[in-house]
């Protein structure tokens, strides 16, 4: 067995079982706790819980006028990579058959070379991002090792994947095996890092919003 | 033979580096009479580069079909010293395409141990001709 | 055979002149990515060199390599090199058999110690004792080693020889394994391919003629001449890769049109070969211009690499139950977890009634 054939098989597949299993309990460890759970009676006039949650969702999608001077680029700069990523992950077409070969659904695809350069953007954002987080004090401060474990295990795929396209630094069976392994090493970090907000901003959002509502406060 | 300048340069890139590079080895043909060669088949050349390539390069005052384990042709372009060489199998396919930089190309000059071969086989039809064979004849062979 | 003879002067006989060596050398020189102006030294040495002596073993194989090499070539220049070697032993050319046969084999290798070259197709089974591939009273394991203890080189042609290819296949019943495997101490060079290339067979064993020694190989033993590029980066249909077009079945719109089979299975982007600038039958086409994806048979194990026509982007087969699997831990982990919390908040909350109440 080559590297490339442990990448496709054992690796991977011990690597989607875990982020099944992590995934899964974690987030029905959430969900399954009891809801409604705020005993206060709402502030009159507030609106129903569940406007208030569409709204903490959709507000919080942009930042208030008051971030905005200082947290411009963080903003701006997380959407890049993340408009960037959901581009290249999902719109790449060996991507696309590697979803449908696992759950049968499929959906067109862009041009390799559109994924190249978006690619090549998003790897730029991601290292503008850490750089970003070492350097800002504030940042620095607040960040653990799970953000930077979690940032290595995001730019790592990217970087192998477009080594691989390029065919940079050694042959390609064994730069497109490193970036599956990597997939695979993103995999099982997600479920137990910061990675699993992809999931959870949703309902933490929500609950935000909840909260916010429930007591009459503006969002 | 430069007269008919009027040529257009090569517009693909690949035609444009190996008309430089043929260049070159002219040059340093004409200067230190090194030969060269240039194999065109290795190279990723389309059908209308190789058009380009041997438009500009035009046709010389020599043309030459070798029938050579299969069919070979050779040109001379309208630069003296430059080959157009192109050897068919004998499905008519392209074997091996090179532009020689050369006085001749070599596989149009006799070798000495074919003309030795047939130096030999001429006496011995010589020998079938001739009646009766004598003795003196016998020993060349 | 007139072995003191040169190829020059055994050619010179067949009437077949100089020249036609300096052709054939411009071939080689061509094919093997040499520098052209060695053409003319290759020529010369050629027809001084003394006839190669070869010994060509089958083992299990499909003799697909021999069709290979003798069939698919055109006359005249290609054939040249059935004059630069002697085939001393090939048990499906050859003329005789029996005794005759295997005394032909001891005599070039009694006559040619150290000199000849062995060309082996087919892999050595090696599984109770190697019964299942045997001729002349021997295992191809004894043959094998017999006849390569004074050979000067050995090259494995087709997949089977060169890394165990369907014989060697899960399950593997006969214990197949490749000629590298056994032959440690001279050197093998690899022609996988099922079957090789006729040209990169032919090629190889010229350059060893012209030479006398091993040309450049990759990692898994190939001469890089013919193995250095994959035939997804040679090949004609790769615009179509990068514009993103691809056929999605082979008898949709994309097929018709000629766009990539990435996603019909072509394994092109792994496979090193020369199929897409040799290409096949004197140069008229190769699978992918045939509309089949590659199917990647010059790598090893390629016969378990999972479906011919399933994505090289995919996974491996198989995967479904480990997932469930995971898939199921998780959803019990976290009823279970959403279940403690649930307790505990009960007990917490009575706990702080019966406070309140006290």
């Amino acid at each position: 067995m080559d590297l490339l054939d442990f990448a496709r098989g054992p690796a991977l597949y011990f690597a989607l079982a875990v982020f099944a299993l992590g995934t899964l309990w974690r987030l029905l460890g959430i969900l399954l706790l009891p809801w409604g759970l705020i005993r206060s009676p709402a502030r009159e006039g507030s609106p129903s819980p569940f406007s208030s949650a569409l709204k903490g969702i959709v507000v919080k999608l942009w930042p208030h006028k008051e971030f905005m001077a200082g947290g411009f680029f963080t903003f701006i700069n997380g959407y890049i990579f993340h408009l960037g990523l959901a581009i290249v992950v999902f719109l790449f077409v060996p991507h696309i058959l590697f979803i449908k070969n696992l759950f049968g659904i499929s959906w067109p695809g862009l041009p390799s070379n559109v994924i190249y350069a978006v690619g090549v953007i998003t790897a730029v954002s991601l290292i503008a991002a850490i750089a970003n987080r070492m350097t800002s004090p504030v940042l620095r401060l607040i960040s653990r090792v799970d953000d930077y474990i979690s940032w290595v295990m995001t730019f790592l795929p990217v970087l192998t994947g477009l080594l691989a396209v390029s065919h940079l630094g050694a042959r390609y069976e064994t730069l497109i095996a490193l970036h599956i392994l990597s997939v695979a090493a993103f995999f099982v970090w997600f479920p137990f890092g910061k990675l699993m907000h992809a999931f959870l901003f949703v309902f933490s959002r929500a609950m935000t919003g909840v909260r916010f509502g429930h007591r009459g406060a503006q969002l | 033979m430069e007269t008919d300048g009027q040529a257009t340069a090569p517009g693909s890139a690949l035609a444009l580096i190996l008309v430089r590079e043929i260049g070159q080895a002219l040059a340093a043909f004409a200067e230190s009479g090194e030969p060269a060669a240039i194999d065109l088949r290795g190279l990723p050349m389309s059908d209308a580069d190789r058009e380009e390539l041997l438009a500009w390069l035009g046709d010389g005052e020599i043309a030459a079909t070798l029938a050579v384990a299969g069919r070979s042709e050779i040109r001379e372009t309208r630069f003296t010293g430059v080959w157009w060489v192109r050897h068919f199998g004998t499905d008519d396919r392209i074997a091996a395409e090179r532009i020689e930089i050369a006085s001749v190309p070599d596989i149009l000059i006799a070798d000495m141990a074919d003309v030795t071969a047939a130096a030999a086989r001429f006496d011995d039809e010589l020998a079938e001709l001739s009646i009766p064979p004598s003795m003196e004849e016998a020993e060349h062979v | 055979m007139s072995d003191r003879q040169t190829v020059g002067d055994i050619l010179a006989q067949r009437g077949v002149s100089r020249r036609a060596i300096l052709k054939y050398a411009a071939w080689l020189a061509s094919a093997m990515a040499l520098p052209p102006s060695a053409s003319k030294a290759i020529a010369q040495s050629l027809a001084a060199a003394r006839r190669q002596s070869v010994v060509w073993l089958s083992f299990q194989e499909c003799t697909g390599c021999t069709e290979s090499l003798t069939r698919s070539f055109s006359p005249s220049l290609e054939e040249m090199i059935f004059n630069l070697i002697s085939l001393d032993y090939h048990e499906t050319l050859m003329a005789v058999s029996g005794h005759a046969a295997e005394e032909a084999r001891l005599k070039a290798m009694e006559e040619n110690k150290g000199k000849y070259v062995v060309v082996v197709d087919g892999s050595v089974p090696l599984k109770d004792d190697g019964v299942y591939s045997a001729n002349a009273g021997k295992t191809n394991l004894q043959t094998l080693q017999e006849t390569a203890k004074d050979a000067l080189a050995i090259i494995s042609v087709g997949t089977c020889a060169a890394y165990g290819g369907i014989p060697g296949a899960r399950p593997n019943p006969t214990g197949a394994v490749s000629v590298g495997e056994i032959i440690k101490d001279k050197p093998v060079i690899n022609i996988p391919g099922c079957p090789p290339i006729a040209e990169a067979i032919a090629g190889t064993v010229a350059y060893l003629v012209t030479f006398g020694k091993v040309p450049d190989l990759d990692h898994l033993g190939r001469p890089k001449a013919f193995f250095g590029d994959t035939i997804h980066d040679r090949c004609y249909r790769r615009p179509f890769y990068d514009k993103g077009l691809f056929a999605k079945s082979f008898d949709d719109e994309g097929a018709r049109n000629g766009w990539c089979l990435y996603e019909v299975g072509c394994k092109g982007p792994v496979t090193y070969n020369a199929c897409a600038t040799l290409k096949w039958n004197g140069g008229v086409s190769f699978p992918i211009q045939s509309g089949h994806g590659c199917i990647g048979c010059s790598e090893p194990h390629f016969w378990d690499k999972g479906s011919f026509y399933q994505p090289l982007s995919t996974a491996m087969p198989g995967m479904g139950a480990g997932i469930a699997a995971g898939a199921a831990a998780g959803v019990a982990l976290g009823a279970g977890a959403a279940w403690l919390a649930r307790r505990r908040q009960v007990a917490y909350s009575q706990q702080t009634s019966k406070k309140e109440g006290a």
